[in-house]
């Protein structure tokens, strides 16, 4: 928790790109390209914020890149299956 | 006994997992997303080489279709469409010659155009307009996501279309068993007070070069599903998102927990940062409905 209020502008950067994510899936319904390239930008938004985040406070490595990386393409296998049997 | 510990292992930060739930490991989320791909290929060539057990359960009437749209239309000052049977017999023809041939599209394979159907039935329009909808299980969520697009809401609520006509046809496409809505909308030159002039002509909406009437074909019946509806792709396949995002949240959560009060320090992404993204994750898949329009 002490780690989450040190950190909070940067989470707040973060929620807001997730929110503004979330809230155009649901304006854009049944838009199915539009939310392909959200989902998509919202992925790379998460990664490069794991990358800033870690980077300014000097303990990004290898192992955590690749945790977010592997995290949003998780996420995006989800979106993407979801997407195209909708 | 040892059940259990493989249990703790995959779920609980513990030594033998470096302090870290085996199942938020690079090796496991990797598995994890294979396997989700693997799903998804499963549910794609299992029609073609499988069993025809995926399919959507519907319960959709014409009649609700109109009375829905009519309310649309009613709600913002315009008079309701009045049905017309031929309109309605040309969109059942639509919606079989989709099942027959096997596409989703607004031209066939051949190129033929949604206003053949109009003019094979006889329809002289002077306007014309198609909204189709698939693999939706009532009349209301369609009209509700036609209504959330704009150039399908403009051909709801178009004032230049009279008439009316549903087609709602059942069958197999491209190997799974749906319920597909074909809308027509359609004026005639007799019902329609020549618009002088005409500046700019609404996409999908086509005036008729030159109304030819030709002997009413009868629409062919579509090919049967060989068996009963099991599998509803969408349904289990948001429920498998569901569950994986839900057992991974819960596991983050006990995990924060965990090496917050043993004051373990790791090399590792932000515990909150993940519960946020999978959080988004979460609600996209609460918020996606089954259904397809074009």
């Amino acid at each position: 928790m002490k780690n989450f209020a040190k950190h909070l502008p940067h989470y707040l950067a973060l929620f807001g790109v997730l929110i503004i994510g979330a809230l155009a899936f649901y304006l854009f319904s049944y838009d199915r390209s539009f939310q392909t390239a959200v989902a998509i930008a919202v992925a790379i938004a998460y990664v490069a914020w794991g990358t800033v985040h870690h980077s300014i406070h000097r303990d990004l490595h290898l192992a955590v890149f690749i945790e977010y990386l592997l995290v949003a393409a998780l996420g995006l296998v989800i979106i993407f299956s979801l997407i195209f049997r909708t | 006994m040892k059940l259990f510990g493989q249990l703790a292992h995959l779920f609980f930060p513990r030594e033998s997992n470096n302090h870290k739930a085996k199942i938020l490991h690079p090796s496991s989320l990797v598995i994890l997303t294979f396997a989700l791909i693997f799903y998804q290929a499963l549910l794609t060539f299992l029609p073609q080489y499988g069993p025809r057990v995926l399919g959507y359960a519907a319960n959709i009437s014409a009649d609700e279709v109109i009375r829905l749209t009519n309310e649309k239309r009613v709600a913002v000052g315009l008079a309701p469409l009045q049905l017309n049977p031929t309109l309605s017999q040309a969109a059942q023809a639509k919606g079989v010659d989709m099942l027959n041939k096997d596409y989703w599209a607004h031209t066939a394979p051949d190129g033929t155009q949604p206003w053949k159907f109009f003019i094979d039935f006889g329809y002289k329009y002077r306007y014309a307009g198609e909204n189709l909808a698939r693999d939706f299980s009532n009349a209301s969520s369609a009209v509700d996501a036609w209504m959330a697009s704009s150039s399908h809401k403009e051909n709801m609520l178009s004032s230049k279309y009279k008439e009316i006509g549903i087609g709602v046809v059942e069958g197999d496409l491209a190997g799974v068993d749906t319920t597909i809505i074909v809308q027509f909308f359609g004026s005639t030159y007799a019902d329609t007070v020549p618009i002088s002039p005409v500046a700019k002509v609404a996409p999908k909406v086509i005036p008729s070069p030159k109304p030819i009437v030709l002997a009413t074909p009868q629409p062919t019946a579509p090919p049967t599903p060989i068996s009963r509806v099991l599998i509803s792709p969408f349904n289990s396949t948001k429920g498998i998102s569901l569950a994986t995002v839900g057992l991974l949240l819960g596991v983050l959560v006990v995990d924060g927990v965990v090496t917050s009060r043993r004051r373990i320090v790791r090399i590792g992404g932000r515990t909150f940062a993940h519960l946020a993204f999978l959080g988004m994750i979460l609600a996209i898949a609460l918020i996606l409905k089954a259904g397809q329009i074009i």
